[in-house]
């Protein structure tokens, strides 16, 4: 089991380190964007290499991070009934869904998805439109996207065994302790609100 | 048992992906494995080609280059760098003392502000949290009733949802098939009416029960003339100057020019005007304007800015949604940055945050379309058709039917979840009805609304219960003993917001004019009027359009015969 955990480490810190870097796409791809906006109108100077890379990079932001997503436990349950069971239930539960919804999907989507890639690699396909950029690095993203996914279901699925077994704490929990929200807040409250307070206060005397 | 199997594939997979999602795994994953099942044993059982699920990779590779969805994460962005630019306190704070000596004053604040915010992006959960932090202290300082006081802020959250740019309309506009901007000028004046119907919601409790809704005294307005009056004379006057010149010049302008474009260009003039007067004021320091009208003004700026810099370009046909996204993150970093209220670990969280949201979405639309797939291939959508459109009363029936099934599913699952799932599905049987997509997509982003609303699981309910005062606690100003808001409280201060998002949906249907669709009916506009629409729109979407639909024909070849097959059923009878 100790070696199953650091493996499990060890591919929690491949998707950490993907995260933190593929989430450079989503400003790169804003701001690529916008400047194609604004020089189409300004300068009325376009190519359909910059409307597609920003696909590219949306394409990219989403099925590399697949992995992380589903490590940060952000891709969404229904716990209405899920919601009522004890943890070690709940724990099962994702236990059979990595197994029996995550593995089979994600290998069913790389075996239907490779020689599609392999195919748009020999042939070396290209947009079809005008100035378009190749096609297969982007193709290659989808069973990359979901072998990221289905290696950091294994590390989850340990997680899962490693906690009925008591080694770990829960594994279910969001990691990061704080959503963006919560955070948010407590900058708020930080800054904004007692300043603001202290404007008043200082108003009524 | 084989026969009653395959005679009642469709029903047996529609139910199965109840218990499939209900199991409490991830939606994405559920709706897979939903979709994989019941595709093998189809092929098993023979109803179900085996090469049909071989294109599976064609269609997420349609989705990956879906040019609409790339809107998702640029107004994502934007909304995330937006809430930390203290653009939502400053107005708050602003017109918080503009309206609070008023009865219900603050209420009105909390409204326009949301809906003020809403215009600008799409997030709920910023304009919730500022309200909550900021706002429902001075309500309860003065004493709201908690009830109303959560409502309102929760409701007015909520108003991100409807008013473009939306998260919601986008994914609808996907679904739908219909162009973002479309959809964006439909949703335009229910949003408005809808924030109409709040504020008279407010006006209707400040008669009958004005102790809820008490008017802030006086003293607490702390933005004041040096000689202690309230400048509100000046900021009245440069109002009706600002709105005068705006009228001016909307019927200035050629009678030809399309309605939206009038609106939006005349509000730059008038809002340009008073800027320019608040800077020369500022600058010279003549003491022409009060310091209220100065800070209204200043405080009104940057949200005008950014929803012209947004919506504007959109409606005026200068950039498509996805560009207006941009723009528009590209604008709040800008002003972020001008601020000095952002640093790189705040931009990498709002990347971090956007990644997330951007994956679960899209993967609860792959997801989805494997189910969809499958269900195809299982004749679901025939089944699902028969089932609708074989309700007594025909298309009214049929809405009737929709919206109940929507608003009772919304308990229970969110917007992204009822839009991938339930849309594909009754979408097709509406449009056979003969009803118009656009406007039925924007009846259906007023009903999910209330899926942010609805107790216990309201995104809104719980991002409120998440800032409100837990605690009794003293407060700071009046050093009164104040007592914390309780769940119960918030969630039946909800509850009238829900029974107004129902009404706005019952209005939608009796008034199917208040959403203004892209194709013009009203035989009162003039054909030259609908010509320089139509070219706008085309002007807007022609590029994106193009570039979909010929992508779209080419990876989708089963999608396109789908449609080809439905086209070939519509014209047998």
């Amino acid at each position: 089991m100790d070696f199953l955990l650091s493996l499990s480490k060890r591919i929690d810190q491949l998707s950490e380190w993907i995260g933190k870097w593929v989430a450079w796409l989503v400003l790169a791809s804003v701001l690529v964007s916008a400047a194609n906006a604004i020089s189409r109108k300004a300068f009325n100077l376009s190519s359909n290499a910059f409307l597609e890379i920003q696909w590219y990079m949306f394409a990219a932001v989403f099925m590399l991070a697949a992995g992380y997503t589903l490590m940060r436990q952000e891709h969404v349950k229904i716990d209405v009934v899920s919601g009522r069971f004890s943890k070690r239930t709940q724990i099962w539960i994702d236990i059979a869904g990595i197994c029996f919804f995550l593995f089979p999907f994600v290998i069913y989507i790389i075996k239907l998805a490779m020689p599609l890639v392999i195919n748009a690699y020999v042939t070396q396909e290209m947009s079809s439109n005008a100035g378009g950029l190749i096609r297969w690095p982007v193709f290659a993203m989808l069973p990359l996207g979901m072998l990221f996914l289905g290696i950091q279901g294994i590390s989850e699925l340990i997680k899962r065994f490693a906690f009925l077994q008591g080694m770990i704490p829960d594994p279910s929990k969001k990691q990061g302790a704080k959503t963006p929200e919560e955070e948010f807040a407590e900058f708020l409250l930080q800054k904004e609100v007692a300043a603001r307070e202290a404007a008043q206060i200082g108003a009524q005397k | 048992m084989t026969e009653f199997l395959i005679a009642n594939m469709a029903p047996i997979m529609f139910v199965s992906l109840i218990i499939f999602l209900m199991f409490g795994y991830a939606v994405t994953f559920s709706l897979a494995a939903c979709g994989l099942f019941f595709g093998f044993v189809g092929v098993e059982l023979g109803v179900i080609q085996a090469s049909f699920l071989q294109s599976l990779p064609l269609r997420m590779f349609g989705i990956m280059q879906n040019d609409t969805l790339l809107a998702i994460p640029f107004f994502t962005f934007m909304g995330l760098i937006l809430e930390r630019s203290g653009m939502a306190e400053d107005l708050l704070d602003t017109i918080g003392q503009l309206f609070g000596p008023i009865r219900g004053g603050l209420a009105y604040a909390v409204i326009f502000v949301g809906a003020m915010l809403a215009a600008t992006t799409g997030v709920v959960a910023a304009s919730v949290i500022s309200m909550g932090l900021i706002s429902l202290p001075i309500m309860l300082r003065y004493g709201y009733d908690r009830r109303i006081a959560g409502g309102v802020i929760a409701a007015s959250g909520t108003l991100a949802q409807i008013i473009p740019p939306s998260l919601v309309l986008i994914v609808l506009a996907d679904q739908l098939g219909k162009s973002v901007g479309d959809l964006y000028k439909g949703a335009f004046i229910p949003g408005f009416v809808l924030t109409g119907l709040y504020v008279g919601y407010i006006v209707l409790i400040s008669f009958i029960r004005p102790q809820w809704v008490p008017a802030l005294p006086l003293e607490a307005r702390t933005i004041k003339e040096s000689d202690g009056s309230s400048g509100l004379r000046s900021l009245s006057i440069l109002t009706v100057i600002s709105v005068a010149m705006s009228v001016a010049f909307a019927k200035w302008l050629p009678d030809t020019t399309p309605t939206d474009e009038t609106i939006v260009v005349s509000m730059c003039v008038g809002v340009g005007f008073a800027f320019f007067a608040a800077i020369v004021n500022k600058a010279t320091k003549m003491g022409l304007l009060s310091n209220m009208a100065e800070r209204v003004t200043f405080v009104l700026i940057p949200p005008l800015a950014l929803i012209f810099l947004v919506l504007g370009t959109i409606f005026l046909g200068i950039a498509t949604p996805t560009e207006g996204g941009a723009m528009g993150a590209v604008g709040a970093l800008v002003m972020a940055l001008a601020r000095n209220r952002i640093d790189m670990k705040l931009i990498r969280q709002a990347m971090d945050s956007t990644m997330k949201l951007s994956c679960f979405v899209l993967f609860i639309l792959i997801g989805a379309t494997v189910f969809s797939l499958a269900f195809q291939g299982v004749d679901g959508p025939i089944w699902v058709e028969h089932l609708l459109s074989g309700l007594p009363g025909g298309q009214m029936g049929f809405l009737i039917v929709v919206n109940i099934l929507v608003f009772v599913l919304a308990f229970f699952l969110d917007f992204f979840e009822l839009a991938f799932i339930i849309i594909p599905l009754i979408g097709p049987v509406a449009e056979k009805l003969g009803i118009d997509l656009v406007w039925f997509g924007v009846l259906l982003a007023v009903n999910m609304q209330t899926s942010f609303m609805h107790p216990p699981f309201g995104f809104a309910l719980f991002y409120l219960r998440s800032v409100a005062p837990a605690e009794d606690y003293i407060d700071k100003v009046t050093k009164q003993p104040v007592k914390k808001i309780t769940i119960e409280q918030i969630y039946w201060g909800a509850v009238p917001f829900v029974i107004i998002q129902i009404i706005m949906v019952a209005l939608i249907i009796a008034f199917p004019g208040l959403v203004s669709s892209g194709q013009s009916k009203e035989p009162t506009v003039d054909a030259e009027a609908v010509l320089m629409q139509m070219r706008a729109d085309t002007a807007t979407d022609a590029a994106a359009e193009a570039a979909q639909t010929s992508d779209a024909d080419q990876v989708d070849p089963v999608k396109a015969l789908m449609e080809s097959m439905k086209e070939d059923q519509g014209k047998k009878p």
